[in-house]
């Protein structure tokens, strides 16, 4: 049973004690990301700030809504103790039977709606999250809604935005994004003004799938009800045909400009770096803000992970490139992308590898955007879940000269958002990406050339593996892996 | 009392002393409007001293890094809310 809106997953936090209310007031000028960082990196429970400095009472902060596995579970109505590679598992079930949305006449997201010249973007609680940061970002643990004019495609996209000034905002999604390619494709080169509107507060599995790179023309709602396992009630905007959820806390509507812009960022991203900002944002002027009554901001206090960006990302980058691979037709197992290499790392397993096998896989993976730039390719003695495995794979099977491939990346499919390259090739979103080909060369004769893993698994007959396993605690053992 | 401005810069060779330029800048009054963003003509000084009537300017890199001493800022006027120019401009002219 899916949650109706957010208020009900804070309910279900609350009752396994997955979030902390913090009723003092707090400071939406660095305090609230500061509080918002350190509990991310002490993977404490969410926080619900209820008494913000400057405004009034009932507006609200939320952050970290999927910044633990745990809540994660809890988001899918699943037991919150549900281990990773279950969560893999069940995202992906849900994942490939999108259930349609359903259009509502009206819904809670319009009971205040402020329009025109009364719209004042500092009328809501938006935090000053990282020192250094270039502004106020409205759009964290948000989630941008935009059409395609042809082919009516609703793209959701998860990118920063911040405020310039009260009405207008400034924005910085990649120039290879979803957005940014329908921005650039269709709206820019007609000079044509571009319907966005940006939603906070949703179901957090809408959030969730608005960071998953779903093919183009997918729309997103559909696999948000997929994951909800019920349909997202959607309802139209105020000032244009975009539909938003409707039981959505805050939405704010308005127009990309085709040939304006403003100075953006810099802002503290998801790799876990300050990187620079840009003279030449993605601005939009807004039109109307709808919210509920005592309406809940929703944020995110990126930086180091894990938080709900590497987190979320972890499931959806991982079975985006899943998909992408068995639709190739290459033997894989699993995909797994570990939260602590934020999207620039996936490790995939194969069920017989060799440097082709690993090279498609590259290939496949990196064809319109490189945002992974380390790929790892591992055989199906290896659990692409437990690094311990997956760096004794790296350490052992790899070779130097012959397992590592690298590559440069040219424009626009390098990933902009990557510490380690130079400010001038994440502007011009060049980059490399580095193969780790960590299989055994499938020409190597197993009898006498593949060396022979020595694990308990592989290396005792199998009636004394079961003996061992039955008198384990006699012996006086305790503690399993 | 003085105003307390904020600016970010790619490069601090690019702010020009003593004679009239164009940059944005953020309020830093504090409450509800503070980090107000606008684009203003100014003349500025890396020495507070030579622009006695000017207000604070803090400077910060295009990564956020900030320059230990603040400079002066003298505002002329307003120039406009906006920049005339393509979205993601640099990665266009990058690109190129």
């Amino acid at each position: 049973m899916a949650f109706r809106d957010f208020r009900e997953f804070i309910e279900a936090l609350d009752k396994t004690r997955d979030v902390v209310h913090i009723k003092q007031e707090v400071d939406w000028d660095l305090e609230v990301g500061a509080i918002g960082r350190r509990a991310y990196e002490m993977q404490a429970p969410a926080v619900l700030f209820e008494k913000i400095k400057d405004y009034p009472e009932g507006f609200r902060i939320f952050g970290g809504s999927l910044g633990t596995f745990r809540r994660v579970a809890i988001a899918m109505g699943l037991d919150p103790e549900t281990p990773v590679k279950g969560l893999y598992a069940e995202y992906e079930r849900r994942i490939n039977q999108p259930i349609k949305p359903v259009i509502v006449e009206d819904g809670p997201c319009k009971q205040n709606i402020i329009v025109g010249d009364d719209v004042d973007l500092y009328s809501l609680p938006t935090p000053y999250i990282h020192e250094g940061d270039g502004g106020r970002y409205i759009g964290t643990w948000a989630f941008e809604v935009t059409q395609d004019p042809d082919t009516r495609w609703n793209n959701w996209g998860m990118y920063r935005f911040m405020i310039h000034n009260k009405r207008l905002i400034v924005g910085w999604p990649r120039y290879s994004s979803h957005l940014g390619m329908m921005l650039h494709g269709k709206y820019v080169p007609q000079k044509r003004l571009m319907p966005i509107a940006l939603v906070l507060g949703a179901d957090p599995l809408c959030h969730m799938v608005a960071t998953a790179p779903l093919q183009i023309n997918a729309d997103e709602a559909d696999y948000a009800g997929g994951l909800r396992q019920e349909p997202v009630e959607l309802v139209k905007c105020e000032t244009s045909d975009l539909l938003v959820p409707a039981n959505s806390e805050i939405v704010i509507e308005g127009e990309i400009y085709p040939d304006r812009t403003a100075q953006e960022g810099p802002f503290a991203e998801y790799p876990g770096y300050r990187m620079e900002g840009a003279k030449n944002g993605v601005l939009w002027r807004v039109k109307a803000i709808t919210y509920r009554n005592s309406p809940i901001f929703t944020m995110i206090s990126l930086g180091v992970p894990p938080d709900d960006s590497s987190i979320a990302a972890s499931l959806t980058a991982a079975l985006a490139m899943k998909r992408r691979l068995i639709k190739h037709d290459i033997p894989i197992t699993e995909v797994y992308v570990p939260p602590y290499g934020v999207t620039h790392i996936a490790v995939v397993g194969v069920k017989s590898g060799g440097n082709n096998v690993a090279k498609q896989i590259k290939d496949v993976l990196t064809a319109r955007r490189a945002d992974v730039n380390k790929i790892m390719v591992v055989d199906d003695d290896v659990d692409p879940f437990d690094f311990d495995q997956v760096i004794h794979a790296f350490a052992t099977k790899c070779h130097p000269t012959r397992g590592i491939f690298c590559e440069e990346v040219e424009a626009p499919r390098g990933n902009a958002l990557t510490p380690c390259y130079t400010a001038q090739e994440r502007r011009a979103y060049r980059g490399a990406i580095a193969l780790f080909d960590c299989t055994w060369p499938p020409e190597r004769n197993k009898m006498n050339e593949v060396p022979v893993k020595n694990s308990f698994d592989i290396m005792f007959p199998k009636e004394l593996k079961e003996k061992v396993l039955a008198n384990w605690e006699t012996f006086g053992f305790k503690e399993n892996k | 009392m003085k105003k307390e401005y904020l600016t970010f810069i790619p490069d601090i060779k690019d702010l020009i002393e003593n004679q009239e330029v164009k940059l944005t800048i953020k309020d830093l009054t504090p409450g509800p409007r503070k980090y107000d963003a606008r684009i203003v003509k100014a003349i500025l000084s890396s020495s507070p001293t030579r622009l006695p009537d000017g207000d604070v300017l803090w400077v910060r890199s295009w990564t956020g890094v900030l320059y230990p001493q603040p400079w002066a800022i003298k505002i002329i006027g307003g120039a406009g809310e906006i920049e005339v120019g393509l979205p993601h401009g640099e990665t266009l002219r990058a690109g190129k």
